[in-house]
């Protein structure tokens, strides 16, 4: 209400100055309306202060948080997300199952007490087995897309930035390394360096971080031509200081998109290794390798299959809703 | 640090008070400055340059207001930044307390940026969205290393009063505020390092008309104060004749005329100069018809490639046989303005006197 009379007052005084311009024109002006030194009168105080604030203050990243729990989908996603993550840290904390622990009397039993989700072929409880798989996807998905963050970021941001022959070189490597089929790499990798978490995640971010480092490419191309880039440098900011301080703080939309969309993928990727065989290998448990072990008994024991790809698809879904709440929520320019 | 950095820092340091406004030892001097803009890089076909400046050569004094008017695109903004050495000059020499800054390295002009400035023309694109008014205007201050870090917050709150803002607006984003208040942060932002030289590209433009002349009466009252010497663009020709001392005019690259605000103004010598000027919009529709002046028609040559001769030949009224030959250099005139037209070389006019006819500016 405040600030609606306020500005209502303001147009007011506003008029009233250029009013009282144009009857100096028609009166002082020589005849090629030349406008003389004595039209221009300094402003009293109480105009010097005719302009409003336009917008209550909030800053960007309390603008997007809210935007983004008002979307329900998301929000739902988040919270799933967020629960996956602490049972996956917390939940073998308190369970007296380990991974490997076989017990002969009871295998392949349904749920129960005992065992929530059952037990599998060597008596091992699936739910605290989907607990550590959860660990290893998540890591997977979160390491990933840190080292493919880093690297896209600053490759991508470098190339942008500097432009001209540096760009077109950088991006021809990208273009080749895009060109062979990432999995090829995953799979290269893993025979030269074995079964291992180390060699899956160099083999998904070889690859990877190339879309990264496109995506940050395209946004600081469009940012550097902005003013400000060119303000920065006018009062001396070092090359480094315009793209990383200045730069890239304005291209986090699109990272942060790029990231939710990146970390899914990789645990799907692993998922899918471990699934055919080149993966994380026994006894340790990834939700790739618990489908793999239980498709033999896919007819007998069908739930032994649906809880990991359960647990793979909540996950997935929970991490995408998520990446399209924060796409939503970091472009002002879908606000609602 | 290698001696030619250490002298190049040296001479900034201990520079001298310019106070003269003539050419020689003026603040900021330009020569044969020429910018062009290679166009149509891809393909076999030669390469086409936009002479986007061309061989512009000028001086601003201590506190002194050199305006630069002409149409959209004739370099006015290029001519700015070539100076501020953002965009490399293609040829020419720019001095800056009788320092060559053409062909330093960023490393030594550092000493440099912290004494020129520019305002620029679009507050909204001018400020980082993501950046606190506080941590804008500080920004100078910590690349230069001025102030304690513990002091430079409140001389940012000084700034912030100085250009007539709030105090308290220093936590603020610049989406926050309106365009005139976000003009006075870029404002304040170049105050930050006392620079001695700013360049104005058109900060006004994009403000309303009763905010215009706050702004305006604002970078008076810093010139009053502080001595700053200013390369002011603008397009509003009444707005530069109030501000400036002197005045330059530019067409298509080329700055046709340059001198005193009253010469120029008062009687024009270039054709453009006199065109523009008469096709100034006049707010009383009365006298607007009574004064109306015939505008020769012609079409605007493209910049790119253009053909050997004067730029305005195209549009020109008193064309010469060696207008289309080749291009005018700068003639200057008995008053001390330069002219850049044939029809002001040393032999045309000695001609028209000996024939006993009047220059063309009275002609109109
Ligand atoms: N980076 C660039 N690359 C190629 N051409 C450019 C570049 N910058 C400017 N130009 C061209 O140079 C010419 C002069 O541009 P400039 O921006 O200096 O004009 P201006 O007088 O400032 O115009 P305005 O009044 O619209 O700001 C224009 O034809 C423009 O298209
Ligand atoms: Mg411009």
């Amino acid at each position: 209400m405040e600030m609606d009379m306020k500005m209502r007052m303001n147009t007011n005084a506003g008029v009233n100055v250029s009013m009282s311009m144009n009857m100096n024109m028609d009166t002082n002006v020589d005849v090629n309306m030349n406008i003389s030194d004595d039209l221009f009168l300094p402003l009293d105080e109480s105009e010097k202060d005719s302009e409003f604030i336009a917008i209550e203050s909030r800053s960007f990243i309390a603008d997007a948080a809210r935007r983004f729990s008002r979307n329900k989908l998301a929000m739902a996603g988040f919270i799933v997300l967020s629960a996956v993550v602490l049972l996956a840290i917390f939940g073998p904390v308190f369970s007296h199952y380990t991974f490997d622990g076989q017990d002969p009397s009871s295998r392949n039993s349904g749920s129960s007490l005992a065992h929530w989700f059952g037990t599998d072929k060597f008596g091992r409880d699936i739910f605290v087995r989907l607990l550590y798989g959860a660990r290893i996807s998540l890591m997977v998905g979160f390491v990933s897309a840190g080292i493919n963050m880093a690297v896209g970021i600053a490759y991508g941001g470098i190339s942008g930035y500097l432009g001209g022959k540096a760009d077109m070189l950088m991006m021809r490597v990208v273009d080749i390394i895009y060109a062979i089929p990432s999995l090829l790499y995953v799979i290269l990798i893993m025979l030269a360096l074995g079964s291992n978490i180390r060699s899956i995640l160099i083999g998904i971010c070889i690859s990877s971080w190339v879309s990264m480092a496109r995506i940050v490419r395209s946004e600081i191309l469009k940012l550097k031509t902005l003013e400000f880039s060119t303000a920065a440098f006018v009062i001396g900011a070092s090359k480094a200081r315009i793209l990383f301080r200045h730069l890239l703080i304005n291209a986090l939309g699109p990272i942060i998109v790029t990231l939710t969309f990146m970390i899914p993928q990789a645990i799907f990727t692993e998922a899918f290794l471990s699934f055919v065989g080149v993966g994380i290998s026994a006894p340790f448990a990834s939700w790739g390798t618990l489908v793999q072990d239980a498709r033999a008994f896919i007819d007998i024991y069908p739930m032994q299959v649906v809880y990991p790809v359960l647990a793979i698809c909540v996950t997935i879904f929970s991490l995408n809703f998520i990446g399209d709440g924060l796409s939503d929520a970091l472009n002002p320019k879908s606000r609602r | 640090m290698n001696t030619a950095t250490a002298e190049v820092q040296n001479a900034a340091e201990t520079f001298e008070a310019t106070g003269a406004r003539g050419e020689a030892d003026a603040l900021f001097r330009v020569e044969g400055l020429s910018k062009f803009f290679e166009v149509q890089k891809s393909g076999f076909a030669p390469k086409k340059y936009l002479k986007a400046v061309d061989r512009i050569s000028l001086s601003v004094g201590k506190a002194e207001t050199l305006g630069i008017v002409g149409e959209s695109g004739c370099g006015k903004s290029t001519l700015g930044r070539a100076i501020l050495q953002i965009h490399k000059p293609t040829a020419g020499k720019v001095f800056f307390h009788g320092i060559e800054l053409t062909g330093l390295s960023e490393k030594q002009m550092a000493p440099f940026r912290r004494r020129m400035q520019m305002i620029f023309q679009d507050p909204y694109a001018s400020l980082n969205p993501r950046y606190t008014v506080g941590d804008i205007i500080e920004e100078p201050m910590v690349i230069h290393k001025l102030y304690p870090p513990a002091e430079r917050r409140r001389r940012v709150q000084e700034l912030l009063l100085l250009v007539g803002l709030k105090p308290d607006h220093i936590r603020r984003y610049p989406h926050e505020f309106s365009g005139g208040q976000r003009q006075r942060i870029g404002i304040a932002r170049t105050l930050a390092t006392e620079p001695d030289f700013i360049v104005c590209d058109e900060p006004i433009s994009a403000l309303d008309v009763s905010i215009q002349a706050q702004i305006i009466n604002l970078l008076e009252k810093i010139q009053r104060e502080s001595g700053v010497s200013y390369l002011f663009i603008a397009h509003d020709l009444s707005m530069v004749r109030h501000i400036s001392h002197r005045i330059g005019v530019m067409y298509l690259g080329s700055m046709v005329e340059y001198g005193p605000v009253e010469l120029v103004y008062g009687a024009p010598l270039h054709p453009y100069t006199r065109l523009l000027l008469s096709s100034e919009p006049i707010a009383d529709p009365k006298r607007a018809r009574a004064t109306h002046v015939h505008i020769p028609e012609g079409e605007l040559p493209s910049p790119i490639d253009a053909p050997p001769g004067c730029p305005f030949c195209s549009r020109c009224a008193y064309i010469l046989p060696e207008c289309t030959a080749s291009r005018p250099p700068d003639y200057r005139q008995p008053d001390g303005r330069t002219v850049r037209c044939y029809q002001y070389s040393q032999r045309r006019r000695q001609q028209r006197r000996a024939f006993g006819v009047a220059d063309i500016t009275a002609t109109q």
